[in-house]
């Protein structure tokens, strides 16, 4: 829908620029005419046909323009370029008034000769003209396309916030928990008080967080660790955790829930799948004004169902194009048994 | 005495259902098992009346553990997830409890379980178990002559080849041999991967280099490897569908 209509106001576009320059070229060049004393029909008939091809040739500078972009290429090669066309298209233009002038009256063209080099100034100038419109064209454009952009990227974010929120935490992870303190109320009931509090405190925090537009990455990752926290009761030593943050890095700002649910996908998919459990490792170092995040962890390689961990990875990578405008990445990869997620977000 | 397996990968789960257990003076507790493995090897050296059995866990999921039983156990299926718990039934457990447990619903099961006991068949479900799997099959589960448990991702299969009433799982040159009919798994693989070329072979397709004409209205498919397999008219067909 757009971009047909994009190319009908170009269509639109192209045809009033003919217009334009030939009634501009047609007009002034009649008047040197007149002024020399031919009768305004014959010099509005003598204008014409050399006028509309300039006209034509002014519209093709088109072309030349998109390929000497203003902000891009270098300004001598912009300055040769034009200056070198509308040269040649004016010569063209003389060149057709030399040919069409002695065809249309012999007469008129022996007593009445228009003034070639004044008629080559013209040519230039229109010629010029007609390019100096076209970059304005470019200009507009490339303002509207930029601003297309951040609408899609504003709407990207609408959505992947959506999509977070209602994948923040996997409820599966809340049961299996509950069902962890119901069996520690009988032989261990203090612990299943401390375990109960730490749920409450986890689901508190994720509600607060939730609902900023960015957090530390220091808040991001106490939030991360009192998860592992929770996970750790259900796992025992199948679960171990190594997290290493930059005193730079903890200070970043990062979208609020960027790294839960993928370290929930680590314990889910990753450590949950090996018989003999494993660690996550998660590191953030700040370099060259680049946050990065490493999270890695291990994972059988024959694991059924991996669907769920591919939508997690979408979401996050949803979030984070979203909140940095295309300028963030992430990758997840899997060799050897280690599967790895690496987040690196400018500054 | 109902004597039971309980398996779990989490220590707190099979805690608190020991706990449950314990308070119930008709039932002794053979075996706790923290994985699919173990369940498998505890059921053929217990022979237990009751299996309590969590379905995600590392390596075999409660479903391929089923598979894998020579002996089947009443089985109660323990799980936090109530999708999961739906297909229990599909696959004749007798019951399924959600996590987090409720003890009065513990009881109501252990009645139940009690009351089955007496008439319960031992003999294998694993054949149910196996046609009732989720499709398309993801992994195929294998036991060895030798006891040993071999889990196959399909997408590490070159062929199946029929042997008798057995399956041959071809990948990467050697042979695993299944008990299971080729008719039956044929019709569990994902149709859009495997096809089944001949009477006796089903193939990945992505592992197929060329067919050629052998003789007249004979093909053969050339795989990757060199392996030769014969492609039976029916089976050109379907193998031209796909491609």
């Amino acid at each position: 829908m757009a971009t047909t209509r994009t190319a009908l106001s170009r269509a639109a576009l192209a045809l009033y620029a003919v217009t334009a320059v030939t009634a501009a070229a047609a007009a002034s060049s009649a008047f040197f005419l007149w002024a020399r004393g031919a009768s305004a029909g014959l010099a509005v008939a003598a204008a014409l046909p050399p006028s509309l091809l300039l006209g034509i040739i002014a519209l093709a500078s088109r072309f030349l323009s998109n390929a000497l972009p203003l902000r891009s290429a270098s300004r001598s090669s912009i300055a040769i370029g034009h200056a070198g066309s509308a040269a040649a298209a004016s010569g063209l233009w003389v060149l057709t008034w030399k040919s069409w002038v002695p065809a249309l009256n012999q007469q008129f063209a022996t007593h009445l000769a228009p003034d070639y080099s004044l008629l080559f100034g013209l040519g230039v100038v229109l010629y010029l003209a007609a390019v100096a419109v076209h970059y304005l064209v470019l200009e507009i454009e490339a303002l509207r396309e930029a601003e297309d952009e951040v609408l899609r990227y504003r709407v990207l974010a609408r959505e992947a916030e959506l999509r977070a929120f209602k994948a923040q935490v996997d409820p599966h992870f809340l049961f299996n928990s509950l069902n962890a303190v119901a069996s520690m109320c009988g032989s261990r009931p203090l612990e299943a008080r401390e375990m109960a509090q730490r749920l409450a405190d986890f689901f508190r925090l994720i509600l607060r967080l939730g609902a900023l537009e960015r957090i530390t990455l220091a808040e991001e990752i106490d939030l991360v660790q009192r998860y592992l926290a929770i996970e750790q009761v259900r796992f025992g030593e199948r679960l171990t955790t190594h997290i290493s943050v930059d005193e730079a890095a903890a200070r970043c700002m990062v979208p609020p829930l960027l790294l839960q649910p993928l370290v929930e996908n680590a314990v889910r998919h990753g450590v949950a799948s090996m018989v003999e459990g494993g660690t996550i490792d998660i590191t953030a170092t700040l370099e060259d004004h680049m946050l990065r995040i490493v999270i890695d962890n291990p994972a059988d390689p024959d694991r059924a169902d991996a669907r769920g961990e591919g939508i997690g990875i979408e979401n996050a990578r949803g979030r984070l194009s979203a909140v940095s405008e295309g300028r963030a990445m992430l990758q997840a990869a899997e060799a050897e048994g280690q599967f790895r997620v690496v987040i690196e977000l400018p500054r | 005495m109902i004597r039971t397996v309980i398996v779990d990968d989490e220590l707190p789960a099979r805690e608190l259902l020991r706990e449950f257990l314990s308070a119930d003076e008709d039932c002794e507790i053979v075996a706790e098992c923290a994985n699919g493995f173990e369940a498998v090897k505890a059921v053929a050296q217990h022979d237990p009346d009751l299996l309590l059995l969590d379905i995600q866990m590392p390596k075999l999921d409660g479903f391929e553990v089923l598979e894998l039983l020579d002996r089947s156990p009443i089985v109660v299926f323990v799980t936090a997830h109530d999708e999961h718990a739906l297909r229990a039934f599909e696959v004749h457990a007798l019951d399924y409890l959600l996590k987090p447990l409720s003890q009065e619903r513990f009881q109501q099961v252990m009645e139940r379980v009690k009351r089955a006991a007496g008439h319960h068949d031992r003999t294998s479900v694993s054949g149910l178990a196996t046609t009732l799997r989720a499709k398309p099959l993801q992994r195929i589960v294998v036991r060895g002559e030798d006891g040993a448990i071999q889990v196959v991702p399909v997408s590490r299969l070159d062929y199946i080849e029929a042997a008798d009433d057995a399956i041959l799982l071809a990948t990467s040159g050697t042979k695993l041999r299944k008990q299971q009919p080729l008719s039956e798994i044929a019709t569990q693989l994902d149709p859009d991967r495997f096809v089944r070329i001949h009477r006796a072979y089903v193939v990945n397709i992505e592992r197929i280099e060329k067919i050629e004409l052998y003789a007249k209205d004979s093909r053969v498919a050339i795989l990757r490897d060199g392996t030769r397999l014969p492609v039976s008219r029916s089976g050109y067909q379907r193998l031209k569908e796909l491609l």
